[in-house]
């Protein structure tokens, strides 16, 4: 989970067409993911997402055309075990449409999604380093549940990275149950 | 694959360490184990097929596929067998056979859901969309699920949308899947949001809009809950379909009080508007004015509800919203295009976006949003315009330079929204030289002051004051392209060198700085810089031009091979992918996405940089990587090629690039028009078809150059008989064609905007001299071959036309070749000079080259036989058959000339690289016209510039030695 936003007091501009992300955009979307903490992913990973979760998957779109920005996310978990969450994968803004909250409202939408399917919450992972995506979380309401050892795995050479396991109860869970944090950090292969 | 539930099956157990040698890549140990077990369970036949899975990852498909037949026409009915089966197809890619495998098994098995589901999937993978429907309804006969009974009415849809026959759509599979879902509707069995979605789908597709409004706004409309806004959505949609304004109007305006910043909202609204304007349409006189409630139907109603929107926003203590203010200058824009006065009601253009200046200006997207709106105003305001907004800014007492600056980053951001506002006003480019260089001077210090203000950003983090650093540069740029004084572009580059090294991950910077580069001539510094964007998959087909278009003629041959491989990656493994995901589509009842995703393949697949990547990369096989002591027929067959085939969609290629990647605040009218794209697509089409033409072209010499046997030979040389299908003479017309078509399409003399799309490698081939030379030289191989068809009495004629070609052959290449000559990189009173053109003259030489050797060998191959079974009648007959002498001698002289030629260019090559390492690049003074700060990052582009040109001449170099000594034993 990778963003870079600051200025969540000013969340309130962002003048948008809010649609469905298509794979049309997938074409269209470079101005976002040439940013250096953006991923592209592989053909399938978009397809796998827009099959099984095509509500998750919602892209802003500029006056002009242009693309601003857009969030991928999905429901998953148990919900016998009150796991059943939903899951923030990418979520990223292009560089001149920051600073509008553009962000904020994204969650927001995935938040109600998840709220109308019954979730418990809603998580994301976002590098430790990462200090201004973590900040824009908190301010967001969501907060540290726990820590994954070395769960961003780095090339050349560099060390492996701990991700924060961010979570946001959601009105389902009154108790707040699901964000009470984990007393120790945990390992990539102990996470569902 | 290993993930299996049960382990109670003793095969199961036995199977098992086999599927984990299979997981861990460790296929060796996978066939023995198998082997092993085979030898004690001989009818184990999934230990067969598990072989056969390491037998196809070992490259020894052949043997796993005969291996795979034999468990195959058993007809097997365990699931190991099947899903293992089912993997080995796919990494085939022979998915087909999948279906025949599980109807096979349904056969003998009937009632199992699983394998009748198994197949309607492999029938989705090969899109047999007839027999899914049948599938689907069988399976729903044998468990009576909704999801089987909706797979096939999708299939249905899926067939109306394939169809070729549209009436057949209309007239049939969409009544009838329309039909089936009825009858779910009617007996109350409607479970799933997917399954009214899919209604939806189907009553849109037939026209019925009516229907399906009653549908979304229905009972079964409540079902339509994940996406956000469905129901509004899917209504708004239908509306503009039935042209119900009212509705529509009404809507729009209940959805913008929701929410004021929904900018698709506005202008559904404002359309709205203008249509019942237009058909004057009054409200009910008693009554509510449509079924979605109020209806603002006037001018004045609209510039009403527009300041209310407004009203609220000023109100508000926290930053008001955009998307009112920006919504009142549509309006304005519309009721002028429309000659309405009132539009003067809502203000003055230049004094509200002087408004949405003060409010948004220290935004970054405060620039893209009014550049909209600068038509608004008229040309004579654009100065005081400018000048209102900068009256604004706070900024310092001028420096001793003279420029004012901003304190914080808000004023940094207001002053660089006014500096790329001009730029969008023309402003820039109408100023004159000294004035370009004053604004670059300004431009530079507001660039180097701001970056005060990003001391502790991160490495992936850009600087508040890069954008400065890009106008000035696109201002380098202008200045150039006027007065063509070079000096401008290196000192471009150096300040985006300087850029890059405060913003190490700013896309723009790198992106302006390959353009630079590549047109400059050297594509070195240009492989580190796109590697460092991390372009991956899509962005192959999106942006991968910016590799491939200048790789390969700026003669770096195997960074062209390694891009063409990248996209080539992609494009072949979209197919696979995109099936798997379809069939995903139908199981969570995504149906409205398995069209999507079948257009989306499709696009991948009709992709113009596709198509040009495979051309290019088989013809750089042919040029560079050929195993050149085996013949070209081997290597045709090698590369797959089939020179008699035609298998580029040219009429339906899809332009995937995205032209507008490198970031532009050019003024409307300088930005990349929709007509420069369509010329820049056609440019594109006319160069693939000359380079594919050309690519079949030399294919075809492989294919006719099948040695003759002598007797052949001899019964060819007494009848007289055309034994080859004539390929060559076709292929060359079309390729003159298309010369010709190409020549015509420069005489336009269209232009693209710097930042937007090169121009092809069209205009220096034909202006090389290349093309001709080529097709000279296939003409040569047609008489050859004209030759060899004809008896040899009979061919005086053609043996001067050979000859002759052999003449003119050796005076084009020397052509060409003398359009090399020069100076590629010069030191001339203190400035440095280059001439790009000379190195593409090259590259173009080299290409040439490359085809003539080929058309040499085919000649040599069939001169050979000829002059040998000459010498034999000689022998015998004693007759003197002198004119063939004429043929043979001229071969002769032509390889010699060759020859020389070739000694020519590699010491023209070896001079080059003389005279460019001893540039003393370093001991430029370069202090008299720039800044020393500047001066090291402008020698730095200098080196990587001259190393890229070295490293170009070598690879043509080696490249050419490699062909002459080959050249050495052709002979005949």
């Amino acid at each position: 989970m990778r963003v870079p936003l600051p200025f969540l007091h000013e969340c309130t501009v962002k003048m948008t067409t809010l649609r469905a992300f298509t794979c049309d955009d997938l074409f269209k979307f470079n101005n976002i993911n040439l940013d250096p903490l953006t991923e592209t992913y592989g053909i399938p990973f978009y397809l796998q997402y827009l099959a099984h979760w095509p509500e998750y998957f919602i892209v802003a779109e500029a006056p002009g055309g242009e693309l601003m920005g857009y969030i991928m996310g999905k429901a998953e978990g148990s919900v016998a075990r009150e796991e059943w969450h939903g899951h923030v994968t990418a979520l990223s803004v292009a560089p001149e449409f920051r600073r509008l909250g553009l962000a904020a409202k994204l969650m927001e939408l995935l938040e109600e999604i998840s709220e109308r399917k019954g979730g418990f919450f809603v998580d994301l992972f976002v590098r430790v380093s990462n200090q201004v995506a973590v900040n824009m979380y908190k301010q967001l309401g969501y907060s540290v549940y726990r820590t994954v050892i070395e769960y961003y795995s780095a090339s050349n050479g560099e060390p492996d990275e701990d991700a924060y396991d961010m979570r946001k109860a959601l009105s389902r869970d009154t108790e707040k149950k699901s964000i009470i944090p984990l007393p120790h950090p945990v390992r990539p292969e102990d996470i569902e | 694959m290993a993930a299996r539930g049960h382990v109670q099956d003793p095969n199961d157990r036995r199977l098992r360490p086999i599927y984990d040698y299979l997981d861990n890549g460790n296929n060796k140990m996978a066939i023995q184990q198998a082997d092993k077990l085979l030898k004690k369970h001989k009818d184990l036949h999934c230990a067969k097929v598990l072989k056969a899975i390491g037998l196809q990852r070992t490259g020894k498909q052949d043997e796993a596929f005969a291996l795979a037949q034999e468990v195959a026409t058993l007809e097997p009915t365990d699931d190991n067998s099947l899903q293992a089966l089912t993997i080995l197809y796919r990494e085939m890619h022979r998915p087909e056979l999948v279906t025949k495998l599980y109807e096979a098994a349904v056969r003998k098995v009937p009632s199992s859901e699983e394998y009748h589901s198994h197949l309607f999937m492999a029938y989705a993978r090969v899109g047999e969309y007839k027999k899914m429907q049948q599938a689907g309804m069988t399976l729903y006969k044998i468990v009576p699920k909704n999801p089987y009974y909706f797979w096939s009415v999708m299939s249905l849809v899926m067939q109306a949308i394939s169809a070729q026959d549209k009436k057949l759509s209309q007239t049939m599979f969409l009544p009838l899947a329309e039909r089936m879902v009825e009858k779910m509707v009617k007996e109350e069995k409607i479970e799933a949001e997917a399954e009214v979605q899919l209604y939806y789908m189907i009553l849109e597709r037939l026209g019925k809009y009516v229907e399906a409004l009653e549908v979304v706004r229905g009972q079964l409309g409540e079902k339509l809950t994940s996406e956000l806004q469905s129901r509004e959505n899917k209504c708004m949609s239908l509306y503009k379909q039935l042209e119900r304004w009212p509705e529509c109007n009404a809507l729009s305006c209940k959805l913008l009080l929701k929410n004021p910043d929904d900018w698709q909202f506005y202008m559904s609204y404002f359309d709205s508007l203008f249509h019942l304007i237009d058909q004057g349409w009054e409200p009910p006189s008693e009554g509510e004015h449509c079924s979605e409630g109020e209806v603002r139907s006037s001018v004045a109603q609209a510039i009403a509800f527009v300041e209310e929107r407004l009203a609220v926003e000023e109100a508000k203590e926290t930053r008001p919203l955009r998307g009112p203010f920006l919504a009142r200058l549509e309006l304005i824009r519309r009721l002028r295009a429309r000659g309405c006065p009132e539009e003067q009601e809502l203000g003055e253009p230049l004094e509200l976006m002087f408004q949405y200046f003060i409010k948004f200006g220290d935004k970054p997207c405060c620039i893209s949003d009014l550049k909209i709106y600068l038509d608004l105003l008229t040309t004579d305001h654009h100065v005081q315009f400018i000048n209102r907004l900068m009256e604004t800014v706070p900024l310092s007492e001028p420096q001793d330079d003279g420029v004012a600056l901003p304190g914080d980053t808000r004023a940094l951001q207001r002053h660089l929204c006014v500096a790329q506002l001009s730029r969008a006003l023309g402003l820039h480019h109408a100023l004159d030289t000294t004035g370009k260089l004053d604004l670059i001077r300004q431009l530079k210090s507001h660039y180097r002051h701001g970056l005060q203000f990003g001391k502790s950003c991160l490495k992936t983090e850009l600087q508040f004051s890069d954008m400065y650093c890009l106008l000035a540069s696109h201002v380098y740029i202008d200045l150039w392209a006027e007065t063509g004084d070079e000096t401008m572009l290196w000192q471009c580059l150096g300040l985006l060198e300087e850029g890059l090294s405060h913003s190490s991950s700013n896309a723009q910077f790198k992106l302006l700085l390959i353009l630079l580069f590549c047109r400059m001539g050297a594509f070195e510094p240009v492989v580190d810089l796109y590697s460092s964007l991390d372009a991956k998959h899509v962005q192959h087909d999106t942006i991968g031009f910016l590799l491939t278009r200048y790789a390969e003629s700026l003669g770096q041959f195997a960074a062209a091979s390694q891009s063409c491989n990248f996209s080539l990656r992609f494009f072949h493994s979209n197919q696979k992918d995109t099936s798997e995901y379809i069939i995903q589509a139908y199981k969570y009842g995504a149906f409205e996405k398995i069209p999507e995703f079948i257009a989306f393949r499709s696009r991948l697949n009709r992709s113009l940089h596709f198509a040009q990547v495979r051309t290019e990369r088989m013809l750089l096989d042919l040029f560079l990587e050929a195993d050149l002591s085996s013949s070209l027929e081997d290597n045709v067959k090698s590369m797959g090629l089939c020179p008699e085939e035609d298998d580029i969609p040219w009429t339906d290629m899809r332009d995937n690039r995205d032209l507008t990647v490198l970031t532009s605040w050019d003024p409307a009218d300088r930005q990349l028009s929709e007509e420069q794209r369509s010329f820049s697509l056609q440019e594109e089409l006319l160069w693939l078809k000359v380079r594919f033409l050309t690519l079949r072209l030399v294919g075809t010499l492989a294919v006719l150059s099948h040695p003759p046997t002598p007797r052949n030979a001899e019964k060819a040389a007494e009848n007289g008989v055309v034994a080859k299908p004539d390929i060559l003479r076709p292929l060359l017309d079309q390729l003159n064609t298309t010369l010709q078509n190409g020549a015509q399409f420069l005489e336009r003399g269209v232009q693209y905007p710097f930042l937007g799309p090169s121009p092809t490698r069209l205009a220096h081939a034909l202006a090389s001299g290349s093309c001709h030379c080529q097709v000279l030289a296939f003409q040569l191989a047609a008489y050859v071959q004209e030759l060899d068809a004809a008896a040899l009495e009979e061919t005086t004629e053609v043996q001067t036309q050979i000859s002759n070609s052999f003449k003119s052959l050796l005076i084009q290449l020397k052509e060409i070749l003398n359009k090399c000559k020069g100076d590629l990189l010069e030191v001339k009173e203190g400035q440095c000079k280059t001439q790009p053109t000379l190195l593409e003259n090259l590259v173009f030489f080299v290409e040439t080259v490359c085809v003539v050797h080929w058309v040499s060998c085919f000649c040599a191959g069939v001169l050979r036989p000829l002059k040998a079974s000459l010498q034999k009648r000689k022998k015998k007959k004693k007759e003197p058959i002198s004119a063939t002498m004429v043929v043979f001698s001229g071969f002769q002289e032509f390889t010699a000339g060759l020859q020389s030629l070739f000694s020519e260019v590699l010491d023209h090559i070896k001079g080059q690289e003389t005279s460019l390492t001893a540039l003393k690049l370093g001991e430029l003074t370069l202090e008299e016209v720039m800044p020393a700060g500047e001066e090291a990052f402008v020698k730095l582009a200098m080196d990587k510039l001259r190393s890229s040109y070295l490293r170009s001449l070598q690879e043509l170099g080696d490249l050419l030695k490699k062909r002459a000594d080959v050249l050495k034993s052709l002979k005949i």
